[in-house]
């Protein structure tokens, strides 16, 4: 999530207190959230729409499983204990390059949408619970 | 705050943009009196005004129709007046974002009024309440680290495909990324479970918005008493020390509640 993270922070300070941000934050707070007076939308939210749709994309395919692999082999895992050989830790290294491709032109098509950068494009949306949403004809 | 333009439907003295394809972006509705700051704009940067009825007002600003709204800089424009209408004192009841009524008296007689008392109502149980959104993150690498270090399998796969090209060993890194994903979410549903136990029962409602993908935990809309604002933060504050080595907390807000505009 694009947010600045110098804002306040209270008491101990491991709270990260974000101010919203940014296309990506506010898309992801108000995405089809409040109360609909459909009788009276005259335009059609193309560009939210899109942005759902492509957050859906990401999800149910064997995509993401290639990316929980990907995020896997990708990191130097913090050693517990026993200890791995060295050159798992260069093969990593050497990986990193490609695994970034991927995520890349996730943010990519994603970034074309929304103008900005976005770290959550494997996060579901869905319609959040439906506010009222009673339909009056128009006058 | 001082008081805005506080116009009624009597009030049509405003022209706008010349062209007769304008309408009213509706922004959401407050509380009869609500004061809204002087130099607020919209869209457009249109100065945001407030049609009054019976013991409610919509928050519009008038745009020109013949573009629709839907750009980044109207999603933004539209938080950005919610989210200061927030930051006074009194309740604001948001409008789902694309709202266009075509003249003023639509506003008042086809919008507000058929819906006033529901809208009275709706703004009276959000009075006093304020939302905030609360997520936690893994640290990825942690988290990781404790799956490939407890799952054999998974480290045996992960031997097996690092060092190979992408496009070499498919099948064993489609497998790879299925066991990650079950381990992490069978580790996040233990962890989002434990967390909101913490932090729910300080709230007054709440919405679960799922998660997935390695690092999210959990990503909830909570609305908080302002009496209990402190203790739920004081609350929050702990939580991400006890648990900053494989997560990191994060609060945002408090925000218009767009997740609670439907009722509490």
């Amino acid at each position: 999530m694009t947010v600045q993270t110098t804002q306040r922070r209270s008491g101990g300070g491991y709270l990260e207190r974000p101010a919203p941000s940014g296309l990506a934050d506010v898309v992801e707070i108000i995405l089809d959230k409040g109360i609909v007076i459909d009788a009276y939308i005259r335009v059609s939210l193309v560009g939210i729409e899109l942005l759902t749709i492509d957050a859906r994309i990401v999800i149910a395919s064997v995509d993401t499983y290639l990316r929980f692999a990907e995020a896997t082999n990708r990191l130097d895992l913090l050693e517990q204990g026993g200890g791995k050989p060295l050159d798992e830790f260069i093969g990593n290294m050497q990986e990193s390059g490609a695994g970034r491709k991927v995520k890349g032109a996730v943010s990519g098509a994603k970034k074309a949408l929304t103008g900005g950068d976005d770290e959550d494009e494997d996060r579901e949306r869905r319609p959040a619970k439906k506010s009222s949403s009673r339909r009056r004809s128009s006058a | 705050m001082t008081s805005a333009a506080d116009v009624t439907a009597d009030d049509r003295s405003s022209p706008g943009p010349e062209g007769p394809e304008v309408g009213w972006f509706v922004y959401g509705v407050v509380g009869a009196g609500t004061p809204v700051p002087q130099d607020l704009t919209g869209l457009d940067e249109g100065p945001v005004r407030t049609f009054t009825c019976g013991r409610v007002a919509a928050v519009a600003t008038q745009i020109r129709v013949e573009r629709p709204p839907g750009r980044g800089v109207d999603l933004l424009a539209y938080h950005s007046v919610l989210d200061a209408l927030a930051q006074g004192d009194h309740p604001v009841l948001p409008v789902r974002f694309g709202a266009v009524v075509p003249d003023e008296v639509g506003i008042v007689e086809e919008f507000l009024a058929p819906d006033e008392a529901y809208f009275a109502e709706l703004l009276e149980s959000l009075a006093g309440r304020s939302q905030l959104m609360f997520q936690a993150v893994y640290d990825e690498r942690r988290i990781l680290s404790e799956i490939v270090e407890s799952e054999p399998e998974i480290a045996e796969l992960r031997a097996l495909t690092k060092d190979l090209p992408e496009e070499a060993a498919y099948a064993e890194r489609v497998r790879l990324g299925e066991l990650v994903a079950r381990a992490v979410e069978a580790r996040r549903e233990m962890d989002a479970a434990a967390l909101l136990d913490e932090v729910l029962p300080m709230t007054d409602a709440h919405v679960l918005r799922p998660v997935s993908g390695v690092e999210r935990v959990v990503d909830a809309a909570v609305l908080v008493h302002d009496q209990r604002r402190d203790q739920f933060e004081n609350r929050l504050e702990r939580l991400a020390e006890e648990h900053h080595e494989r997560m990191r907390l994060r609060l945002m807000g408090p925000t218009a509640p767009y997740d609670f505009a439907g009722g509490v």
